[in-house]
């Protein structure tokens, strides 16, 4: 502990505090000198009892859960759909040529503009979120991942043939190993991207979530409630990204020590 | 034991090898040298299997060469390892089909590593090696699944004066404790007198062997003395021959 706070002033990480210790001070001022309706931005601590009073007396956990479970699900669909058939597309050209097309096209529609359709068809619950959450991290992953198969150095391909590799330990050894780095970046970049998208997925319809309480607050102006949703989001998708990016140094531990002393 | 006969590779209208014939006996340390773009390499890949679009015949013991197999060991001109992977298990992969229990797998890798001098370094990634050490880990992967003939692409030529030199003294006692055959594919003239027993000189365009020198200086060979020296001169000669019989070769811009 004390070995940290030495850290913290004698690497001059203090320095990355500055800004949001200011801007937290700029917002308890105005507050204090009533420079801002509250109306339009409460005090830090009634948004602090905000949350509170969200946690107790009304249903946040159920709420921040029901997000969760949203992206969570959909995560997992999108991430073993994308991977799954980017290799299937990787390894044979004509799987490659039967999706491409399509897959590429589809793209094209913004996430959000699915949301209506999916919505009457599947219903306000969780089902349509679902789908249209897996569909957008889908999208990046399989590119990726195709993209990725195809930027393998042909050296260990031909390595693979010389070791007399089947097609498994070729998959297995080369192929899955190779791409880990390009899966890992766009599985962090489309979970934020996804995150987002819950809030307004539920924010345009639905009964529960982060998003439609966040809505909910700008109806009813109640700002304070409106500011601990933004937090709350904030915090939750920096700690979502923080736990991909701590799979993502385990996995690739053996890139530490690049431009090393390979000769 | 391999025979090359009469080997002709194109790529298209261009001829990367024309009519190559050359032997290596068993356990013997054949080099090739030969100016860029002589075929070398080509001729090289197509012992190893690599390439098989050839006219010609190439044998190992009588039987023509289909495709790779775990006899033929090669190593690349750079180390080529999966980064990935540990130094173990960039080596363990050479046996992932190896008709071998666990344990003589792990005694056979363990074994390995110590013959190039890498022991200690099993859990290393690749990124960690000097390239020196990434090109010996390179030499036990060829080896570790004992391959009646190893191929070897000029797997010194990116390394710095003095560490090829140490590999290339690590190579004979490699040889000499294997009794494997050889074949060393180089540009520098000193490493092929200094290694072989027989050194095979090409010439471009179109590829093709011109010359065969046998090279009977007792081991191990000291590279100042005289006949060391006048073999390098002999082996000079032969690629300036190659050199000098052609017209030079003018290029006109338009």
């Amino acid at each position: 502990m004390r070995g940290n706070i030495k850290a913290f002033f004698r690497e001059r990480r203090y320095i990355g505090a500055i800004l949001p210790l200011s801007i937290l001070g700029l917002w308890q001022a105005s507050a204090s000198f009533g420079w801002i309706e509250p109306v339009f931005l409460p005090a830090p601590i009634k948004v602090a009892e905000a949350f509170w009073y969200m946690l107790t007396k009304q249903d946040l956990p159920r709420d921040v859960w029901a997000s969760l479970f949203i992206i969570g699900q959909a995560f997992i669909y999108g991430t073993l759909l994308g991977v799954g058939l980017g290799f299937a597309a990787g390894l044979s050209r004509p799987v490659e040529l039967f999706f491409g097309g399509t897959i590429n096209t589809l793209r094209h529609i913004p996430s959000v503009a699915w949301i209506p359709l999916i919505v009457v068809w599947l219903g306000l619950g969780a089902p349509a979120k679902i789908v249209v959450l897996a569909k957008s991290i889908f999208i990046p992953v399989f590119l990726n991942t195709l993209q990725a198969i195809r930027g393998i150095d042909q050296n260990f391909i031909e390595l693979a043939q010389a070791l007399k590799l089947n097609k498994r330990q070729l998959i297995r050894r080369v192929i899955l190993p190779a791409i880990v780095p390009v899966v890992m970046v766009t599985l962090r970049y489309s979970a934020g991207l996804a995150w987002a998208l819950v809030v307004i997925a539920e924010g345009i319809s639905g009964l529960e979530g982060l998003g439609f309480l966040i809505f909910r607050a700008q109806n009813l102006l109640m700002t304070d409630q409106l500011l601990v949703c933004m937090a709350l989001i904030g915090l939750i998708g920096y700690i979502l990204d923080r736990l991909l990016y701590l799979a993502q140094r385990r996995l690739l531990r053996w890139q530490r020590g690049f431009g090393g002393s390979y000769a | 034991m391999l025979e090359v006969r009469g080997v002709t590779r194109r790529f298209g209208e261009f001829i990367a090898l024309q009519n190559a014939t050359l032997s290596v006996a068993q356990g013997e340390f054949v080099a090739i040298v030969g100016a860029s773009g002589c075929g070398k390499t080509t001729l090289l890949r197509l012992i190893a299997g690599l390439d098989q679009d050839y006219a010609g015949e190439i044998t190992l013991r009588g039987a023509r060469i289909e495709g790779t197999s775990l006899e033929r060991g090669i190593v690349f001109q750079e180390p080529r390892l999966l980064p990935w992977l540990t130094l173990w298990d960039n080596i363990a992969i050479a046996l992932d089909n190896a008709p071998l229990s666990a344990s003589a797998k792990k005694n056979a890798i363990t074994a390995q590593i110590a013959l190039v001098g890498l022991t200690g370094f099993e859990k290393s990634y690749p990124a960690a090696l000097s390239g020196g050490m990434a090109q010996r880990a390179a030499i036990a992967r060829a080896l570790v699944g004992h391959p009646s003939i190893l191929l070897l692409d000029e797997p010194l030529g990116a390394l710095d004066a003095i560490t090829r030199m140490r590999l290339q003294e690590e190579l004979l006692r490699i040889w000499r404790h294997e009794g494997v055959s050889m074949i060393l594919v180089t540009h520098d003239v000193e490493e092929a007198v200094f290694l072989s027993q027989k050194i095979v000189v090409m010439d471009s365009h179109p590829g093709q062997v011109t010359a065969s020198v046998a090279i009977d200086l007792p081991l191990p060979r000291e590279r100042s003395s005289a006949e060391f020296c006048a073999l390098k001169g002999e082996i000079f000669a032969a690629l300036h021959d190659n050199a000098a019989a052609k017209p030079p070769e003018i290029e006109y811009l338009i």
